[in-house]
């Protein structure tokens, strides 16, 4: 290990998702045990960095008694020309990513939450000071993230002086996320693309904005602007969103050029804010799916790890499975659980008022971001397990879409119908009856006399009629 | 649903719309044809339609002859001579006939796999009827038979719609080895084809016996949380009546299990299973036994723990029979494959053959009938066990020091051995009263018995080590998942994100039989080492049973130390040997789950898709039968790369790719319709390998796919630099094939693959839409 090579242990890739258990661990710091920790990305001006600088405050590892557990900070302080505030969060999470790297050193979460485990093992090999972890730091940073051409490192284990941070790092937080959250589409020229899932699903591609996460959660416009400044050429680029054609629907000139061209023309329209007509596509790997439901002319979403039936009697995989691959399927759409906390959130389909139905999981990770006057009109499966019920259930609470059904009762009526056929046809098939035989006729009459008739193979198909399509 | 054989005749019928008299409809076959997925190029292949396929696979990766004997003794002709380049009286070369044994060696795994799917198909209809549903997941599993849909385009819903596909398999199997007589097929390469198209069949009627089995018998259902089953005869109250049952076909066991819950007797007596029967017996009943792989037949038949010993079908020793005679141990043989020379009793009454057993008149019979299988086997090993009182047939340890003493240090047991264990040493030693050597080998010997038949003064051996080891043997209680069958769509979904992003590096399926060169611990290190490093591991057989036959520091075996799903470290047993073709079924899922690929009758496509994207590697450590020849062989017509351990180089060939051969690796790139050299990616289609850390180090390499995203690559290359340097104790030097743009090299690793990378003239390429069929190639929509 060349670039490590004054690190008393390996640093690799590999030693990611190591775990330390308690009897081989040298110390702790933070953790569950420990109310005060946390760690802290700030941009500065270039003049305030001194780069490469490590500073310890309070006792080093080394001098930290074997088997307890302490109070930490890990601050890390960069600059450069094009870094701004609002990559504070992209660097930060990387402090996971790259302690992680390191032999017998195991980091948890983030932010206020961070808890990290030192092996005996790694300690005995001398990984014994905060100095060898600041140096990994250092160099992961500055190779990795080219923009950042200064950065200091501290890390804190005066219990004092991290008390006396602590409350700063929460208002920083704080402040990040709300400004985060209030960034909107129209604030910005640039949105990200992402085309990772173009390996195995090769005619799709993710547009990311502020308002609009990937639809695997795990990529954010922040995310995306990082990684298309450090790599343009990669598979994350930025999209110049050029002009907004329809600003309900979100469609933007730059959003479609692209999409166009890296589907093979397969794509040409994205709206981004509606599941109909032109909405965004999906790969495989979206963590929820929102789906039509024509009898109440809302939506239902089901996320992945729900086990049972939706309420229209489908499950995740079957919904799931109407969208994926690269498709634009009207009334479907796979996104990630972190777009329901978007203002953008199906906003041209109605939002959250056009929502009749998601799991309870859901509902309470995203219950902050419900409008409250809809938040209790709109059933989990503890309130209904059918579309029936579910039609009583928004109509006793006189959910939002109720307004919209006094015009289309008929259609919905024959949506109904249609299932039920289904269903028939696919519990019981009967052999050969009269009825099953191809004698069709209209004003004719036919007579058959002495008729034998001999087929290799007959092929019979359900014959569907048109689905009602509704908007 | 698909019906066979219409007939309907109507004398006389009036409508408002017209008069029929005397109609005779006959149809051959009513085809419901409600899947709307379109039918795609190659449904029911025959024998040469996915040809340029194979040869495509072929091509890039040659057949490199290993041939374990070079003569061919098939017709009167011969036997003839074909070493140096001759060739036999039929105009055989030695390449051709290498081939020509590995297409018999697969048409046999596949007919037997598919003859086990028939009797058990046949005998759940009888028993629940043609239109019983098919569901092996709930509503978790949307895909519920992807090989079948894949190879046949044939949706099945109910148990009936397997027959159809059961029929092509048969076909197909009987074309297959029609093909290996002499005058048929001369060409290699041809051969090897037709060994995939059997390998590929295989899948299908692995597949159709275990869904079958699932859906009726209720079996794990694609579940994660599979309950632990007991494994070892430490985990056996053999203070209780015990019945053993050896093979693959859980029919028979079904038969005693139902009978002995139904006299209320299961408290009272134990089951135990040997081999692919223990795992299906514990898929059904839970407080059934796994006491063992295949190779352990010997080891408990001579313990003497069984009172019955009940044989099915497939690698059950032939002479297991002889073996129970000695401890008196009556044997029930339960398969129209397998009579062992017994009369047939199966139209007799249970108690009569019951009284025969047991006052040893008979020392085996014949039962085609599961149920009766059951009751007899279940009486007669409650009235034999009090008499038997576990009588076994090993030496005492004195026995052991003073016939050691006749051992005339030949050699010819060690010769003999598969394992070259040192056995002659270990005799001597014990000859001088120390029986440490002998206890040493109990670890390793793979119980196959060929020394105790080698030894010209006649000693037994393999008792010896038995008994030499028979402390560890009594003390073995450890923990196996029960089989969980398929894996979950949603699963699949779940790891899409991770696999993408690189923090799942691939999937190993550590697959197989026991024919292990140094026992089986070297499988359980292989799965925990990959699970730590958060691959995604899949086990079945018997290599299932050696994953989960040792503990860590802690004291957990590997299914209790690691989650028993389709997840980064998960370690899942799909179950028996029939449950492999879950693990094709996985790849096939992933492209119709991503890619929204149609499986229907697009097999070309669909293994064009899974060679170049999905990075799995299929372990086969032990693998020694015919059956294992076409399970490998069903994954290369996929493209998934399979590795064998050192006795694997019987199977007389490899399938290896030339990396120093740079033209060999172009794939198109289907954005553009550009060719791309995307390096040896996987590097050889089939390979042996001799030890496993050799193994380990291959894996990894074997991971890397011509799709993999910029991070996917730098972290499978992660592994594969630190398994190569532990074990080699330097850099790979063949790093410069794996990269294609600087963003690959794994971040930590820059300067030494910088190195690399200039010493040999690397130059940036592209990462393509990788196929290798031109037809992939997609055009610019306007």
């Amino acid at each position: 290990m060349s670039m490590f090579k004054d690190i008393p242990v390996d640093v690799g890739v590999i030693y990611e998702g190591e775990r330390i258990r308690r009897n081989d661990m040298q110390v702790e710091l933070g953790g569950p045990t420990v109310k005060e920790k946390f760690e802290l990305a700030k941009v500065k001006p270039m003049d305030e960095i001194e780069d490469g600088k490590i500073t310890i405050i309070g006792p080093d590892i080394k001098d930290l008694k074997e088997g307890g557990a302490y109070a930490l900070g890990i601050l890390v302080e960069a600059a450069g020309a094009t870094l701004d505030q609002g990559l504070e969060g992209v660097i930060e999470r990387r402090i996971h990513g790259y302690l992680n790297y390191i032999e017998g050193f195991m980091h948890l979460n983030q932010r206020y939450d961070i808890w990290i485990r030192l092996s005996k093992k790694s300690f005995q090999k001398g990984l014994n000071s905060f100095e060898s972890i600041g140096k990994v730091l250092y160099r992961l940073f500055k190779s990795e993230l080219p923009i950042i051409e200064k950065v200091q490192i501290t890390f804190i284990t005066d219990p004092a002086k991290v008390a006396e941070l602590y409350p700063n790092a929460m208002q920083d937080y704080e402040s990040r996320d709300a400004k985060a959250r209030g960034l909107k589409d129209e604030d910005v020229d640039k949105f990200y693309g992402c085309t990772l899932c173009q390996s195995f699903a090769p005619t799709h591609v993710c547009v990311i904005t502020p308002q609009r996460y990937s639809n695997c959660g795990a990529i954010s416009w922040f995310d995306g602007k990082a990684s298309a400044n450090v790599d343009p050429k990669g598979p994350v680029f930025a999209i110049d969103r050029g002009e907004l054609i329809n600003a309900e629907k979100g469609e933007f000139s730059g959003v479609n050029e692209v999409v166009k061209k890296r589907t093979m023309g397969e794509v040409t329209q994205v709206w981004l804010y509606t599941a109909f007509d032109h909405p965004h596509t999906s790969c495989g790997c979206f963590e929820a799916v929102a789906f039509y439901i024509p009898e109440v002319d809302g939506f239902g979403v089901v996320n992945r790890s729900f086990k049972g039936v939706s309420v229209n009697g489908l499950s995740f995989s079957t919904l799931a499975d109407s969208t994926a691959g690269g498709r634009q399927i009207d009334g479907f759409h796979g996104m990630s659980i972190e777009y329901m906390r978007s203002k953008k959130f199906l906003s041209a389909d109605g939002g959250w008022n056009r929502i009749v139905w998601l799991p309870k999981e859901v509902k309470e990770r995203v219950k902050d971001f419900i409008p409250k006057d809809v938040i209790d009109k709109i059933a989990t499966e503890e309130n209904a397990t059918g579309v029936d019920a579910l039609k009583s259930f928004l109509k006793d609470k006189n959910h939002p879409v109720v307004a919209r059904w006094a015009a289309e009762e008929a259609p919905a009526a024959e949506a109904e119908a249609l299932e039920v056929k289904e269903e028939a046809a696919g519990t019981m098939m009967p052999v050969a009856t009269a009825a099953s035989l191809p004698i069709m006729a209209g004003g004719f009459k036919i007579i058959l006399k002495d008729a034998k008739i001999y087929a290799n193979k007959v092929i019979i198909t359900t014959v569907k009629s048109e689905k009602s399509e509704k908007r | 649903m698909t019906s066979k054989n219409v007939h309907v005749k109507i004398d006389e019928m009036k409508t408002s719309t017209g008069l029929i008299k005397n109609l005779e409809v006959s149809i051959g076959k009513l085809v419901n044809d409600n899947w709307t997925e379109p039918m795609g190029p190659t449904p029911m292949p025959s024998l040469t339609a996915l040809r340029d396929w194979d040869m495509k696979l072929l091509n890039k990766y040659k057949p490199f002859y290993m041939p374990d004997c070079d003569l061919c003794c098939l017709c009167t002709f011969g036997k003839c001579d074909l070493t140096a380049g001759k060739r036999g009286a039929c105009g055989l070369d030695i390449a051709a006939q290498s081939s020509r044994i590995v297409l018999i060696a697969c048409s046999i795994g596949a007919a037997t796999h598919t003859g086990h799917a028939r009797h058990v198909v046949d005998h759940l209809i009888e028993k629940y009827g043609r239109r019983f549903p098919l569901d092996v997941g709930g509503l978790n599993v949307k895909v519920e038979a992807p090989v079948t849909r894949l190879v046949t385009g044939i949706k099945p819903e109910t148990l009936g719609d397997l027959e159809e596909v059961l029929e092509y398999c048969e076909t197909q199997i009987t074309h297959c080895l029609s093909a290996a007589h002499t005058g048929q097929e001369g060409n290699n390469l041809d051969f090897e084809s037709k060994a995939f198209h059997a390998g590929m069949v295989d899948q299908v009627g692995m597949e159709v016996a275990d869904i079958a089995q699932i859906s009726t018998l209720n079996f794990p259902k694609a579940d994660p949380e599979a309950p632990l089953i007991k494994m070892g005869i430490g985990s056996v109250d053999t203070s209780k009546p015990v019945i053993m049952c050896i093979g693959h076909n859980v029919v028979p066991s079904v038969g005693i299990i139902d009978y002995m819950k139904e006299s209320k007797l299961d408290d009272k007596m134990e089951v135990v299973g040997l081999c692919c029967t223990a795992f299906d017996n514990t898929r059904y009943y839970d407080r059934a036994k796994i006491v063992g792989p295949i190779s352990w037949q010997l080891r408990f038949i001579r313990g003497g723990f069984a009172d019955v010993v009940v044989l099915d079908e497939q690698c059950v020793r032939t002479d297991a029979f002889d073996e129970a005679r000695k401890v008196h141990a009556p044997v029930i043989a339960a398969s129209e494959k397998n009579c062992m020379g017994f009369k047939n009793r199966t139209n007799d009454p249970a108690d009569e053959i019951v009284a025969d057993l047991v006052s040893g008149k008979v020392p085996g019979v014949l039962i085609l009938d599961p149920e009766k299988v059951g009751e007899v086997a279940v009486k007669v090993a409650k009235q034999i066990a009090p008499i038997r009182k576990k009588m076994n047939n090993l030496p005492s340890i004195d026995e052991i020091k003073s016939l050691a003493k006749t051992c005339r240090q030949c050699n010819l047991c060690q010769r003999s051995c598969p394992q070259d264990l040192i056995i002659p040493a270990a005799i001597k030693a014990a000859a001088e009263g120390n029986l440490a050597p002998l206890t040493d080998l109990y670890e390793e010997c793979i119980g196959c018995g060929r020394c105790e038949e080698a030894c010209p003064v006649k000693l037994q051996i393999h008792s010896f080590i038995i008994k030499a080891g028979e402390k560890f043997m009594l003390e073995e209680s450890n923990l196996c998942r029960a089989g969980r069958g398929a894996v979950q769509d949603v699963e699949i979904r779940n790891v899409g994100s991770p696999i993408v992003l690189g923090e799942i590096p691939g999937i190993l399926a550590v697959v197989g039989c026991s024919n292990y060169p140094h026992g089986g611990k070297d499988v359980y290190d292989i799965c925990r080492e990959f699970a730590s490093r958060r691959y995604i591991v899949v086990t079945s057989g018997c290599s299932a049973m050696s994953a989960g036959s040792y503990r860590n520091e802690e004291g957990k075996t590997l299914y209790e130390e690691f989650s028993g799903g389709f997840e980064a470290g998960g370690v899942l047993n799909v179950g028996s040997c029939v449950a492999n073709s879950h693990i094709a079924g996985a790849a096939i899922k992933v492209a119709n789950i991503f890619a929204k690929r149609n499986l229907r009758g697009n097999y070309e496509e669909i293994a064009d898709y899974i060679h170049n994207r999905l990075g799995a590697v299929g372990l086969a450590w032990g693998a020694y039968s015919q059956k294992a020849a076409s399970i490998a062989s069903g994954f290369w017509r996929l493209g998934v790369p399979v590795l064998v351990g050192p006795h694997g180089a019987k199977y007389r060939r490899m399938l290896l790719g030339r990396e120093d051969k740079p033209e060999d690796w172009d794939v198109y790139d289907a954005r553009t319709g550009n060719k791309v050299n995307v390096g040896p990616a996987p590097e050889h289609l089939f390979q042996t390998v001799e030890t496993p850390q050799e193994a380990m180090v291959v894996i990894a390499k074997l991971c890397i796919r011509p799709n993999d995203t910029w991070k996917g690559r730098s972290i499978k290359l992660s592994h594969y630099v630190d398994l190569h340097k532990r074990y080699y104790g330097c850099m790979p030097q063949d790093l410069h094939l794996f990269v294609r743009t600087m963003a690959d090299v794994p971040m930590t690793l820059k300067d030494e693959f910088t190195k690399i990378l200039e010493a040999k003239n690397w130059k940036e390429t592209v990462i393509p839409d990788p196929t290798l069929l031109p037809r992939m190639i997609r055009k610019m929509k306007e």
